[in-house]
């Protein structure tokens, strides 16, 4: 039973402008990568081709869930959704006017979610209490900390296998994205997710991640293959640290 | 001028039997324009085609024209279908919903309304029921059942959809549809057949709600137009958006012509209700329940 991701040689822009240039990169089973890179560099583009949003010019991306490889070219959103793969965006998107239940229940609306819905919307609430407390309340009246927490368990109630994270720290004061971050490892752990993470904090990706790229400009400049790899990596040194 | 207590009680029950009718009529209003947002002032055009549908089958076979309305709802609800899927292939899809959507379903009013005048002419049609000319009493207070069968009605299929909406998975993503397209996608939904099944059950209600008009008030084609502006206050004044707030909004602006026509004349009816609107506009844009 394996949930892996591979992405090979994939290019993608909007318009003249390319985004990617030839990225290739793996998630294995149960691992959580770090996608690692500042403003700009294409890492929510790539989250949007992995879904199917963003159409890719050239490569190949497939998904291989409870043991069975899929290709992911030229499949809807809703339609890779359905294989198993969530995507928390950037943003949150959540449903402002739709109350924290209705947008918890509304992660279960695919078929095979909706089987396991009890479980998922108790593991929610036991992670989240903050969301059982408020599950009346709208979600566009609640804190951005809170928001983002719903947008995880939302992702979550779509039971996924394979679940990626676009930029989870972004607009959170630095408290709110440490426990952000220990979140996502508790769900990670609790589910035994793959997981694939984009993120420009890097202090606080690393701390969860077992591996991770760094892409600069579109392309994959370097691969760290363990945390101590990216934490003395020079051209990370050079990104964050101005060293 | 002295109000007796009968008169008022008469008003008071005309404009909750009218209220809903109005809810009728706007509840699909309230979800192709308040969820969908897509502004489909064609809706008075199909619950003219209803009562028209209604009139021949009781005219030929006598059958009850509600029945009939309801039996044939399915046939709304594949036209439905049908209009939803061209709207999006030429309009939506394009992103050139705003003006030349509405110049679509205002083409959509009057090939409507020109097609009945050729085929049926531009006299008004009634249809004959077992309860048109019955009148319930309780004391002075009248309830004649030419309103209070379709009100009963109305409330049914008005509640009916509320629920639907709220403790479904389908509904809760019709709820959704308009906040945001790809966060629903993210959930494994799909946008486009959300809202046509959705636009299809707003044209669904305005066929039986055509059945009701029929049973309350002679019909010919071009009465549609007199409710466009109705069924769009109704939906503005309950709030965007909200079932519960149209049938309030429904309740609302029937009660205000009820006392309108009895105490001062029908002239002055359209004037309150679109009074009302402005008021709500003014001082509550986000109507009586809109979130």
């Amino acid at each position: 039973m394996g949930n892996s991701l591979r992405v090979e040689g994939l290019c993608a822009g909007y318009g003249a402008v390319q985004v990617l240039d030839r990225i290739s990169l793996v998630v294995k089973d149960g691992e959580t990568v770090t996608l690692l890179g500042t403003n700009g560099n294409g890492k929510s583009t790539l989250m949007k081709c992995i879904m199917g949003i963003v159409p890719p010019s050239a490569g190949r991306i497939s998904a291989t869930v409870d043991g069975v490889e899929h290709d992911l070219a030229g499949r809807a959103p809703e339609q890779i959704v359905d294989l198993g793969i969530a995507l928390v965006p950037e943003g949150r998107r959540l449903f402002p006017r739709l109350t924290v239940e209705e947008n918890l229940l509304l992660g279960a609306y695919r078929r095979s979610a909706r089987a396991a819905i009890a479980r998922n919307l108790e593991f929610c609430f036991e992670t989240f209490p903050v969301l059982a407390e408020r599950r009346r309340q709208l979600a566009g009246s609640m804190s951005g900390g809170e928001q983002q927490m719903l947008t995880l368990a939302r992702a979550l109630m779509t039971a996924p296998k394979i679940l990626l994270i676009d930029e989870p720290s972004v607009g959170l004061a630095p408290i709110l994205v440490i426990h952000t971050i220990d979140k996502i490892r508790e769900l990670k752990e609790g589910y035994g997710l793959t997981v694939l993470m984009a993120e420009q904090n890097f202090n606080q990706a690393i701390r969860i991640a077992d591996r991770g790229y760094v892409i600069v400009h579109g392309r994959i400049e370097y691969e760290g293959a363990s945390r101590e790899d990216l934490a003395n990596n020079e051209l990370i040194h050079k990104l964050y640290m101005g060293l | 001028m002295e109000i007796s207590t009968a008169l008022l009680l008469n008003a008071i029950i005309a404009g909750l039997l009218l209220g809903g009718f109005y809810a009728a009529m706007s509840v699909g209003i309230s979800i192709s324009f308040g969820m969908l947002d897509v502004v489909n002032i064609a809706h008075p055009a199909f619950i003219i085609l209803g009562s028209y549908i209604a009139y021949i089958v009781n005219d030929r076979f006598g059958f009850d024209p509600i029945v009939v309305s309801v039996v044939v709802s399915p046939l709304f609800f594949l036209l439905g279908m049908v209009l939803y899927r061209i709207y999006y292939v030429c309009f939506e899809r394009r992103g050139q919903e705003s003006l030349r959507g509405l110049a679509f379903f205002f083409g959509i009013l009057f090939i409507t309304e020109v097609a009945l005048v050729l085929i049926f002419g531009v006299d008004y049609r009634m249809v004959s029921t077992r309860y048109g000319d019955v009148t319930w009493r309780a004391g002075a207070v009248d309830f004649p059942m030419r309103l209070a069968v379709p009100f009963l009605v109305s409330m049914t299929m008005v509640i009916g959809v509320q629920v639907f909406l709220t403790r479904t998975f389908f509904g809760r993503a019709v709820l959704a549809v308009a906040q945001d397209q790809l966060a629903l996608r993210l959930m494994g939904v799909d946008p486009v057949r959300v809202k046509e099944l959705a636009f299809a059950l707003s044209i669904a209600t305005a066929g039986v709600a055509g059945a009701f008009l029929i049973v309350i008030q002679p019909v010919q084609p071009a009465i549609g137009r007199e409710f466009i502006g109705l069924v769009f206050a109704v939906c503005v004044l309950g709030g965007m958006g909200s079932i519960l707030g149209t049938l309030l909004g429904a309740f609302v602006l029937g009660l205000a012509e009820s006392f309108t026509s009895t105490f001062f004349g029908p002239s002055w009816a359209p004037a309150v209700s679109f009074g009302l609107l402005l008021a709500t506009l003014a001082f509550r844009p986000s109507g009586l329940l809109g979130r």
